[in-house]
C-alpha cells in the first residue's frame, strides 16, 4: 500500500516535471527539424534530424558576435561585481560602520524596483556619459546590478566566520587586506561561487538594459535573438530554436556543476550545512 | 624581561563594566593566574593585553614601555585563545607555523620549531591532517602549539585547558609548566577552575565581577584570601563560610565564641580540611554534626556534617573517616587560629586567624 502510494507520488512528480520540461523539449527538438516540420499539425515526433539550421545561424555574424558578447559581459561584470562586493560585505561585518542595517536595505532596494522604472534615466545618463555602447559603460552597469544581492549573500557568511580568526591574523602580524584574502576568503567559497552563478545567470538573460543602452557592438544573445526574430514576414523559428538550444546550454551547465550553492545563495547563507 | 604593569584598567561594553579600575602586577618570568568565575573579565583582561579590545582608562606597560601605541602584532606577546580559531583551510602543519612563516622564519626552522612543539604536545602524528579531522582536545594542542611559536616573551594563554579530560589537563599543565620553563617566558593563564588554578599559579590573581580581590601567592590566597569572595572561589571543596556577630571583643557563631575585636555582623571561612573530627574541645569552636554525605575522592573524603541548620564540608584524616557511615554523630572542633574573619557587608577581611 505504502509502496504503491510512493509510486504514485513519483509518478505525478514526473508527469509535472516532463509538462515544464515540455516547451524546453520543444525548443530542442525544434532546432533540428526544417521549418514546415516544425509548424506541422499535429506535431511530428519521429523526424530526420538535420544540422542545417545550425549551420544556418552560426555562418551568422550577429549571433557569433552575440554568443561572445553575451560572455564577455556576463564573466567580466560578475567578477568585478563579486570582487567589490566581497570588500563591501568583508567591512560591514567586520567594521559595522554606523548604519549599517540601513546601507544594506539601501543596497537591496535597487533590485525592487522593476528595470522599466530605472531605465530612463539610466539611458538618458548613458547618452550623456557617451557610455552608450560600449563594453565599459554595459558592464560597469550589469556589475553594479550584481553588487547589492553579492554583498547580501557575502556578508551573511562572512558574518559566520568567527572574529576570531581575525584575531590570530592580528595578533601574528597580518594586515586586514591580508585577513580577508588569505584567512577569510577561502572559508566563504561556498558563498563566493553562489554570488558567481546567481550573478552569471542574471546578466545571461538580461533583456531590456541591454536593448536599451547597449548597441550593435555589444548586443548579448537576448538582444540579437529579439532583433533576429521576423524574416521572411514570419517568426524565423528555425533560427529561435537553435539559438534558444545553444544558449541555454551555459547555464543549465552551470546549475548543474554548482547547483548545491544555488541553494546557499537563496538563503543568504544560512543554510551552509550541506556545502 | 617582560613585566607587566597593569594600572587601574577599565573596559565597558555599552553599559556593562567589565573591568573596574584593575591594578595588577605580574612579574617577569612568573606564571600568573588570573580565576574568577566565568564573566568575572579573565578574557577581556587577556585581550586588553594582547591588544584586541581597546582601555577605556589606566594604561598597560611592559618594562616601562606603554602597550597603547603598540599593535597586537608588534606586541611581544603570544596568544592562546580562548575558541581554537584554527584554519580550516590549512593543515594542522601550517596551522601551528602560521606565526613563524607571518615572521619569515625560514622552512627549515619552520620545520625545526613546529616538529618541536608538536612533540611536547604529543600531537605530531596529526601534522599532515585537517583541522575538522581532530578532536576537541587535539585542536586545543594544536592552538596552543600555534600561540606558542610567536617570538614573544609573554604568552597569554586564555582557559586553554578548558573541556579537557582530566588526564589530559593533567598532562597539559605539566608541559606548560615545563614549556615556560624552557621559553623563560612570562605566562598569563586565565582559567575558571580554581584547582588548575592553585596548581598553576606562582602568582595567582582572583578577579570577581570586574574587580582584581586578591593577587598573592597560591598559598597565601588560599590560606589568608583577602576577601570573602576569594575565600569562596579558590578551593575545592568549597570553604565554609560562617556567620557570626561580634560585640565586646567576642563573636558568638552557632559553633561557638571566638575572640574578635570590632562590632557587627562578621562571616568566618574555613577552609574543609580544618574541620578535625575529635572528642577534645579546647574552647573556640567545636560541635557534634550529622554526617549527611561522604564523598569519596580516592586518598580524601569529604564529609558533609549537618550542625544546626549549617551545611560543613570537611575534609577529616584517614583514620577519623574509618567506619564513619551517613547518619552517625561527629564531634569536631576548628582551630581558631586558622580561621579568616570577613566583614559580612563589605567582604573585606578583618582578621586572619582568630584565638579562643
Amino acid at each position: 500500500m505504502r509502496a504503491l502510494r510512493t509510486h504514485l507520488y513519483h509518478a505525478l512528480l514526473w508527469a509535472v516535471a516532463l509538462l515544464f520540461f515540455a516547451p524546453v523539449a520543444w525548443i530542442v527538438l525544434s532546432s533540428f527539424k526544417t521549418a514546415d516540420q516544425i509548424l506541422a499539425v499535429p506535431p511530428t515526433l519521429f523526424f530526420r534530424p538535420t544540422l542545417a539550421n545550425y549551420v544556418r545561424v552560426l555562418s551568422n555574424p550577429n549571433i557569433v558576435s552575440g554568443f561572445g558578447n553575451s560572455l564577455i559581459l556576463s564573466c567580466s561584470s560578475v567578477l568585478i561585481a563579486v570582487a567589490v562586493s566581497f570588500l563591501a560585505a568583508f567591512s560591514f561585518s567586520r567594521f559595522k560602520p554606523r548604519g549599517t542595517a540601513f546601507l544594506m536595505f539601501l543596497l537591496l532596494s535597487i533590485r525592487m524596483l522593476p528595470g522599466s522604472a530605472a531605465i530612463l534615466p539610466v539611458y538618458l545618463m548613458y547618452v550623456g556619459l557617451g557610455w552608450k555602447d560600449t563594453y565599459f559603460g554595459v558592464i560597469l552597469f550589469y556589475a553594479m546590478f550584481s553588487v547589492p544581492f553579492s554583498v547580501w549573500i557575502l556578508k551573511g557568511f562572512i558574518d559566520g566566520v568567527s572574529p576570531r580568526f581575525d584575531e590570530t591574523g592580528l595578533v601574528n602580524g597580518a594586515g586586514w587586506f591580508r585577513i580577508m584574502t588569505r584567512l577569510i576568503f577561502p572559508q566563504v567559497m561556498p558563498g563566493v561561487i553562489a554570488a558567481l552563478i546567481f550573478n552569471f545567470i542574471f546578466v545571461w538573460n538580461e533583456f531590456l538594459f541591454n536593448y536599451i543602452i547597449g548597441g550593435p557592438r555589444t548586443a548579448n544573445i537576448p538582444t540579437a535573438l529579439a532583433t533576429g526574430l521576423y524574416s521572411g514576414g514570419g517568426v524565423d523559428w528555425t533560427f529561435v530554436s537553435v539559438t534558444t538550444t545553444l544558449y541555454i546550454v551555459p547555464p543549465i551547465l552551470v546549475v548543474f556543476l554548482f547547483q548545491r550553492y544555488l541553494l546557499v545563495g537563496m538563503t543568504f547563507g544560512t543554510v551552509r550545512g550541506e556545502v | 624581561m617582560s613585566r607587566i604593569a597593569i594600572e587601574g584598567i577599565a573596559k565597558s561594553f555599552g553599559r556593562h563594566r567589565v573591568l573596574d579600575g584593575v591594578t595588577l602586577d605580574i612579574p617577569s618570568g612568573s606564571l600568573t593566574v588570573l580565576c574568577g568565575p566565568p564573566q568575572a573579565g579573565k578574557s577581556v583582561l587577556l585581550r586588553l593585553l594582547v591588544g584586541l579590545e581597546t582601555l577605556d582608562a589606566g594604561r598597560i606597560t611592559i618594562d616601562g614601555q606603554d602597550l597603547a601605541a603598540l599593535t597586537p602584532a608588534q606586541r611581544s606577546i603570544g596568544y592562546v585563545p580562548q575558541s581554537f580559531a584554527l584554519l580550516p583551510q590549512m593543515s594542522v602543519f601550517d596551522n601551528i607555523a602560521y606565526p613563524l612563516r607571518m615572521q619569515k622564519s625560514p622552512n627549515d626552522e619552520i620545520r625545526r620549531r613546529v616538529g618541536e612543539a608538536a612533540a611536547v604536545l604529543r600531537i605530531g602524528g596529526l601534522l599532515e591532517k585537517r583541522p575538522d579531522q581532530l578532536s576537541g582536545g587535539e585542536k586545543q594542542r594544536v592552538a596552543i602549539a600555534r600561540g606558542m611559536l610567536k617570538q614573544a616573551t609573554v604568552f597569554v594563554l586564555d582557559d586553554p585547558l578548558v573541556g579537557l579530560d582530566f588526564k589530559l589537563r593533567e598532562a597539559l599543565m605539566d608541559d606548560l609548566k615545563d614549556m615556560r620553563v624552557a621559553l623563560g617566558a612570562t605566562f598569563v593563564y586565565a582559567t575558571s577552575d580554581s584547582l588548575e588554578a592553585l596548581a598553576m599559579a606562582d602568582r595567582l590573581a582572583v578577579l570577581d565581577a570586574g574587580r582584581l580581590i586578591a593577587d598573592d601567592g597560591p598559598d597565601q590566597v588560599y590560606h589568608a584570601p583577602p576577601h570573602l569572595r576569594a575565600a569562596e572561589l579558590i578551593g575545592f571543596p568549597r570553604c565554609n563560610l560562617v556567620a557570626g556577630r561580634a560585640g565586646g571583643g567576642r563573636c558568638a557563631t552557632a559553633l561557638g565564641m571566638v575572640r574578635l575585636e570590632g562590632e557587627g555582623e562578621v562571616v568566618l571561612a574555613i577552609r574543609p580540611e580544618q574541620i578535625r573530627f575529635t572528642d577534645v574541645q579546647s574552647g573556640g569552636l567545636h560541635g557534634v554534626g550529622h554526617v549527611a554525605l561522604i564523598e569519596n575522592l580516592g586518598a580524601d573524603s569529604v564529609v558533609h556534617l549537618d550542625v544546626h541548620e549549617i551545611r560543613l564540608v570537611a575534609i577529616p584524616t584517614t583514620e577519623s573517616v574509618a567506619g564513619l557511615d551517613v547518619g552517625d554523630e561527629v564531634a569536631f572542633a576548628i582551630d581558631p587560629a586558622s580561621l579568616s574573619v570577613f566583614g559580612a557587608a563589605s567582604g573585606v577581611r578583618l582578621m586572619q586567624g582568630a584565638s579562643s
